[in-house]
């Protein structure tokens, strides 16, 4: 066994616990939640959000964090959109989402690992710049009514599933390999237990670093594509409480937010509870107004809790997050 | 006489406005054990943090067989042949024993191009160095953050071992031991120096010292103040050397 990557601490027991009494819960609350429909936008609601927590998990295991992911999301979905509406190729229109979020997530990575500014500070003076970036390129007016030509692709099944079912299992399936099988996954895991001790070990702590951010970059904006497939417009407000759900989401999964632990499987089953609980109340009544305070309740009362069992204890100097 | 396994010419470390070193000259000989010795804060910590590549000197050359050489991370001194077992371990806790001792050199195959890791041949490569060790760990698949002090001070030694190193570097490898325990770390110092290797040795034990090495040097604020031979020396001489009681000690600190 590896402690975490796949599996830690039996938390994946507990969400799943969770995730099935919320389903039982909203399933006798509203007649609307257990119907096949609501199923579909559950899951078409989590997509995005199954890309950006995987990203997520690979930075918080390795000590790092982004908290620009919406907006990275935002500025590499109005690259799909356009390329969408120039008729470009689908295959052009597809990879347009992570090559810009690999582009941004090498901006990140500069400022981050070669600026050696805190990534917690780092991400949030992008995220200014950035969210500026999104006005002046959209001009105040949303991207809409674009063609369906993702669309068609990513929601067409093979085998009866979905070809976005088929690429998040891909991309799972290869940062796992990625942190299991190869150094790569003990080097991220070295960092984020002391990056001091990974660099007297002999890892490249720089390239991982780099690698990370990209890696993380390129996924956000992968999650781009699904996006604009999905809503097929592009407003003001996209992504706005996505780096929030996505910290939530993989903290909940099991993800060590000081670094050196993580659990993938533990990420999706976060996403999926997130979104059925966001997804219930809504059906409940609650207004959507509510749910940023469900996502950050969770992420303190989580991170709280850890800390009252004594399984976490954040340093009382210097900065956390590098 | 052959040149030196390492030579150090007028070493100096300085951070911020501390001057950490200054002017250290020194060779190391492959097949012998030296002891850096001397007070906390002398500076033994910083001087084999720039011979492990860990830290930049500000000034001064280091020669590699003769070569002079540059470190710019500690893969570069491990690529000379230089390994460290560093005062703080530098062990990732939450990696297990194997993953640890192979961890920035892992063996692996390349499928495709992607390097993957082998496992087992890493596990068995581990297991056979901690037989050698007799270093007795129940579960070898445990991080390193839950076995004891002496024996994450076993991981180290594998750790260090496992380079194949010529010259093996140990900040105080003993602190954290039980007496069997040292007595085997003192014995790995004589087995690698006897197979060739340079061994450089710091300790605050006399005695361990006194038992292990062929030549002692005593560092005191940053500066190398003393060079002994221990057929021509005593614990009582070393020790007024580290105190500055010694009147060697006394006539340098007077000239500065
Ligand atoms: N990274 C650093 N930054 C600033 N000062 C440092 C650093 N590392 C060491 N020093 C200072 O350099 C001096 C020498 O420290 P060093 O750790 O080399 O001593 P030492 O001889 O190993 O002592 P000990 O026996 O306690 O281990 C000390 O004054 C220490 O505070
Ligand atoms: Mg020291």
């Amino acid at each position: 066994m590896m402690n975490g990557v796949l599996t830690r601490n039996g938390r994946e027991w507990s969400l799943l616990a969770a995730c099935i009494v919320a389903i039982i819960v909203f399933s006798v609350a509203s007649p609307y939640f257990a119907t096949s429909g609501n199923a579909a936008t559950l899951l078409r609601n989590s997509v995005e959000l199954l890309l950006v927590g995987l990203g997520m998990t690979l930075l918080l295991a390795m000590g790092g964090i982004d908290v620009s992911v919406g907006i990275v999301m935002g500025l590499a979905a109005i690259g799909v959109g356009r390329a969408l509406g120039a008729d470009l190729p689908v295959g052009v229109t597809a990879l347009a989402g992570p090559v810009i979020g690999a582009g941004l997530g090498l901006v990140t990575a500069a400022v981050v690992v070669l600026g050696r500014v805190p990534a917690i500070v780092g991400t949030l003076g992008l995220l200014g710049v950035y969210r500026t970036a999104i006005f002046v390129l959209l001009g105040g007016q949303w991207l809409s009514g674009l063609p369906t030509g993702l669309t068609d692709v990513l929601a067409a099944t093979f085998l009866g599933i979905p070809v976005a079912a088929f690429l998040i299992a891909l991309a799972y399936l290869a940062v796992w390999l990625a942190l299991r099988r190869t150094p790569y996954g003990l080097h991220l895991l070295a960092i984020g237990n002391s990056e001091e001790k990974a660099r007297l070990s002999g890892i490249p702590v720089v390239r991982v670093r780099f690698a990370t951010f990209i890696v993380s970059g390129a996924l956000t904006g992968l999650a781009a594509t699904f996006y604009v497939a999905n809503y097929r417009n592009v407003e003001m407000t996209i992504g706005t409480t996505l780096a929030l759900d996505a910290i939530a989401a993989v903290v909940l999964g099991g993800t060590s937010i000081l670094g050196g632990k993580c659990s993938l499987l533990g990420t999706v089953l976060g996403v999926l509870l997130l979104r059925i609980l966001q997804n219930g109340l809504l059906l409940v009544g609650v207004p959507s107004l509510w749910q940023p305070v469900l996502t950050g309740g969770l992420l303190i009362g989580v991170l709280m809790l850890e800390v009252a069992a004594g399984r976490l204890s954040f340093p009382q100097t210097g900065w956390v997050r590098k | 006489m052959t040149a030196p396994f390492l030579a150090a010419r007028g070493i100096a470390k300085r951070f911020g406005a501390l001057t950490a070193l200054s002017g250290v000259d020194l060779d190391i000989n492959a097949g012998e054990v030296l002891a850096l010795l001397g007070d906390n804060g002398a500076g033994k910590s910083t001087f084999i943090k720039i011979l492990a590549g860990a830290h930049a000197q500000s000034s001064g050359e280091l020669l590699v067989e003769g070569a002079p050489v540059s470190f710019a991370s500690p893969k570069d001194a491990a690529s000379s042949g230089i390994a460290t077992i560093f005062q703080e371990l530098a062990l990732s806790e939450n990696l297990s024993i194997a993953e640890n001792v192979f961890l920035g050199r892992e063996l692996k195959r390349s499928v495709l191009g992607i390097p993957f890791l082998k496992r087992g041949e890493m596990r068995k490569r581990v297991d056979a160095l901690l037989t050698e060790l007799d270093a007795h760990i129940s579960d070898p698949e445990a991080p390193v953050g839950s076995l004891s002090g002496g024996q994450r001070q076993a991981v180290a030694i594998c750790r260090a071992l496992n380079l194949n190193a010529k010259l093996v570097i140990m900040d105080e490898p003993t602190a954290a031991l039980a007496v069997a325990e040292t007595r085997k770390v003192l014995s790995l110092t004589r087995r690698l120096a006897e197979r060739g290797c340079a061994v450089v040795l710091i300790s605050h034990n006399i005695s361990d010292v006194f038992e292990v090495a062929d030549r002692m040097v005593v560092f005191r604020r940053g500066r190398k103040v003393a060079e002994r031979l221990r057929a021509d020396t005593n614990p009582e001489e070393i020790v007024s050397l580290i105190t500055g009681a010694h009147p060697d000690v006394r006539a340098l600190e007077r000239t500065n």
